[in-house]
């Protein structure tokens, strides 16, 4: 079979909700980090897709300003859990919540 | 001395008194009664100089400023200002006088005469006031220090009542006068005296029936007509020299003088009205006064009966000038109604001030014992005050030649000349003047003492025979019109005398005093310890003694009608304005707070979906849903 745009949409919408569920149901602040990156690529599949089957580049010089934005927030990120895994000593979600509910 | 200083130094005398007395001086009795007696002596000095050398005169002084209205502080001193300037200084005085020796042994007398004192402030402020607002102002000072001194025996509830009810009564008129000053203002743009004159002469086209009877609503409540009277005789409360002062010889006075100063405003329909509750209230407090036992509230209830003829004789006057009779209104004079009025408001204040110092005099030496009928006797005991109110009796009951003779004859006169039914109904209040007061007469003065009170009365010192004396005499010689200082000319000389009918007026004032004495003289036996009519005609005596329900009749309606409405209010107000719309809103605010707290969970997850939620609804508005 000819593998066309809607395959390629298809598997980035699935990954994105992949990564969008991980995000929303998992309890470990680094698998939720992993998540939020897989939307990310995601996106980045989807945009690449688009870029070839309509014989453009757009779409692959926007998915070079993804990745690296991808990186600069990778490494912030990692830098704030690190941080929050050494006063709080936990990275599941639950056990951070410091507000009296 | 510029006459407007003089004229603020008979204004601020008593005030400054007041304020010492009332701040520095309430331990100290005696000093602060000799400060109060200083204060009036000084208005007096300075009121009688003024009369006798200045010539009318106003002034004004802008005072605030809000847009197109102004309020100016001004004094308007004309012969009207003057008269009742002398009536004030000169009564007022006697009275505090008279106090240095009734109040002697009464342990809060600087409150007294700190009271007093803003009394006189107040009241000489309403007399020389230039325009409605100050006039006001002054009117309802006046109001509360009356409150402040009938309810001085505080620890009685009955004077406090007396005098809740005195201030109550009063603001209900107020009300009225209130109204119509803004009214005023609003139809002619002014509300200074002088202002209002000259435009009502220049166009007597402009005037509203209503402005009338709103500003006559004020008169009605200061002055105890019907229907706002009923405060007058719980007054008495308040100790003598009070009820002298204010509730006899110028607050209640006020009322007259107000009608007078500003007389002009009155339409023909108005004045009717003026007229016949004048003549109604003349003739009710005549009727009321019978049956009563306290020698105060006779009195009392006098005055409210002389002050329906004070009433009634502007009323009368004013109308016969507005119908356009030359010989009573020429341009810019006083008219004779006012004239009448105002005379009759002078020689009052002297009868009637004698008559409550008398009763004071008699109160004081009978160990505050205060029932006719337990008095009997008094005229030996006590020589000189038994001559003075006698002498203040025979005034006020319009015995020839003495003052009062001469004030209620030239209001009959104005009576008689508007014809109808008003002379008869005025000539029979005489009737019931000269009864009731024989009455008083007879049971206190002769006979027996009834009671060992009454026994061992003796006469009171100086301090308390000399005013007497000097009230005595203004009583018998005030009639004459020679005795009294050039700059009351325009109004004295106003005075109607009766020119057709002449006969017939004195014959008729004369048979209806003499009637109505004699009567009284035979009906009740001299220092009786019984009302004769209560003993033999019961039935009689207390349709007398309820005077026509009013009392009762309010307190139904107060009670029934507007606690009621109170109520009803007061349940609107609370769930709807304060509990609908103001914690209503204040509740929605606290709602919103908490559907917004609700949201910070620390739930990681839970931001993230409200996050997603809020993507949505960002998404669906964007598409145009």
């Amino acid at each position: 079979m000819v593998v066309g745009l809607e395959h390629h949409l298809a598997v980035s919408g699935l990954l994105f909700a992949i990564g969008f569920f991980g995000v929303l149901l998992r309890r470990n602040t680094l698998v939720i980090y992993m998540g939020l990156e897989l939307m990310l690529n995601a996106s980045t599949l989807a945009l690449v897709a688009f870029s070839r089957f309509n014989g453009t580049m757009d779409g692959n010089v926007f998915v070079f300003f993804i990745i690296t934005v991808a990186a600069a927030e990778v490494a912030v990120g990692l830098a704030i859990i690190v941080a929050l895994f050494r006063k709080r000593q936990t990275v599941q979600v639950d056990q951070l919540n410091a507000l009296r509910n | 001395m510029q006459p407007e200083t003089l004229a603020l130094v008979i204004l601020f005398s008593p005030l400054a008194a007041a304020v010492v007395n009332g701040a520095l001086l309430r331990r100290r009795g005696a000093t602060a009664a000799s400060l109060s007696v200083l204060a009036a002596g000084v208005s007096l000095v300075a009121g009688l100089f003024l009369i006798l050398t200045a010539d009318p005169f106003a002034v004004s002084a802008n005072w605030l400023t809000l847009g197109s209205f102004s309020l100016d502080l001004g004094l308007l001193y004309n012969p009207l200002s003057a008269l009742m300037l002398f009536v004030v200084v000169l009564v007022g005085f006697i009275i505090h006088v008279f106090s240095l020796g009734y109040m002697n042994d009464d342990p809060d007398r600087g409150r007294f005469f700190a009271g007093m004192s803003f009394f006189m402030f107040s009241m000489i402020g309403v007399v020389l006031a230039d325009n409605l607002i100050l006039l006001f102002i002054f009117w309802e000072l006046v109001g509360l220090s009356s409150y402040l001194l009938i309810s001085f025996y505080f620890d009685r509830p009955s004077a406090v009542a007396a005098g809740n009810k005195a201030f109550i009564v009063n603001r209900v008129g107020d009300f009225g006068f209130l109204l119509g000053i803004i009214w005023a203002y609003w139809a002619y743009g002014t509300v200074n005296i002088e202002a209002l004159s000259s435009l009502i002469a220049a166009d007597g086209a402009i005037l509203k029936t209503g402005i009338g009877l709103l500003v006559f609503c004020g008169a009605v409540g200061k002055s105890g007509q019907i229907p706002l009277h009923v405060w007058l005789p719980d007054a008495m409360e308040g100790p003598t020299p009070v009820s002298a002062l204010i509730h006899a010889a110028t607050m209640v006075a006020a009322g007259i003088y107000l009608l007078c100063r500003i007389g002009a405003i009155m339409t023909g329909d108005a004045l009717n009205v003026i007229i016949w509750i004048g003549a109604a209230t003349a003739i009710y407090a005549g009727f009321c006064a019978l049956p009563q036992k306290d020698i105060k509230k006779i009195l009392a209830y006098s005055t409210i009966s002389q002050l329906g003829y004070m009433v009634a004789a502007f009323g009368l006057g004013s109308k016969l000038a507005l119908l356009g009779g030359d010989a009573h209104a020429t341009h810019g004079a006083v008219n004779g109604g006012v004239a009448a009025a105002m005379f009759h408001l002078t020689t009052h204040a002297f009868f009637k001030a004698l008559l409550f110092l008398g009763a004071g005099s008699i109160i004081h030496a009978c160990h505050h014992e205060q029932n006719i009928f337990n008095m009997g006797g008094l005229a030996r005991k006590m020589p000189v005050t038994f001559v003075t109110f006698s002498l203040g009796f025979l005034a006020l009951i319009g015995f020839p030649a003495l003052a009062g003779f001469w004030s209620k004859d030239a209001i009959l006169a104005l009576a008689y000349e508007n014809g109808g039914a008003v002379f008869w109904v005025l000539a029979f209040g005489a009737l019931l003047t000269a009864a009731y007061m024989t009455r008083l007469w007879v049971v206190a003065f002769f006979g027996q003492p009834k009671t060992g009170n009454a026994e061992q009365a003796k006469e009171n010192g100086l301090v308390m025979t000399l005013p007497l004396i000097v009230l005595a005499v203004g009583a018998a010689i005030g009639g004459a019109r020679s005795l009294y200082p050039e700059a009351f000319g325009p109004i004295l000389d106003a005075v109607p005398h009766p020119e057709q009918g002449a006969g017939l007026i004195i014959t008729v004032s004369i048979l209806a005093m003499a009637i109505g004495a004699l009567g009284a003289f035979f009906f009740y036996k001299p220092g009786a310890h019984q009302d004769n009519l209560q003993r033999s005609m019961p039935g009689l005596f207390r349709f007398l003694a309820a005077r026509l329900w009013f009392d009762s009749f309010y307190d139904w309606y107060v009670a029934k009608v507007q606690q009621r409405f109170a109520q009803f209010l007061s349940f609107m107000e609370q769930v709807f304005i304060s509990g609908l719309m103001v914690r209503g809103v204040a509740g929605l605010t606290g709602l919103v707070g908490l559907g917004a707290r609700a949201l910070h969970t620390g739930n990681i997850h839970g931001y993230v979906f409200w996050f997603f939620f809020g993507l949505v609804a960002l998404w669906l508005l964007s598409v145009g849903l």
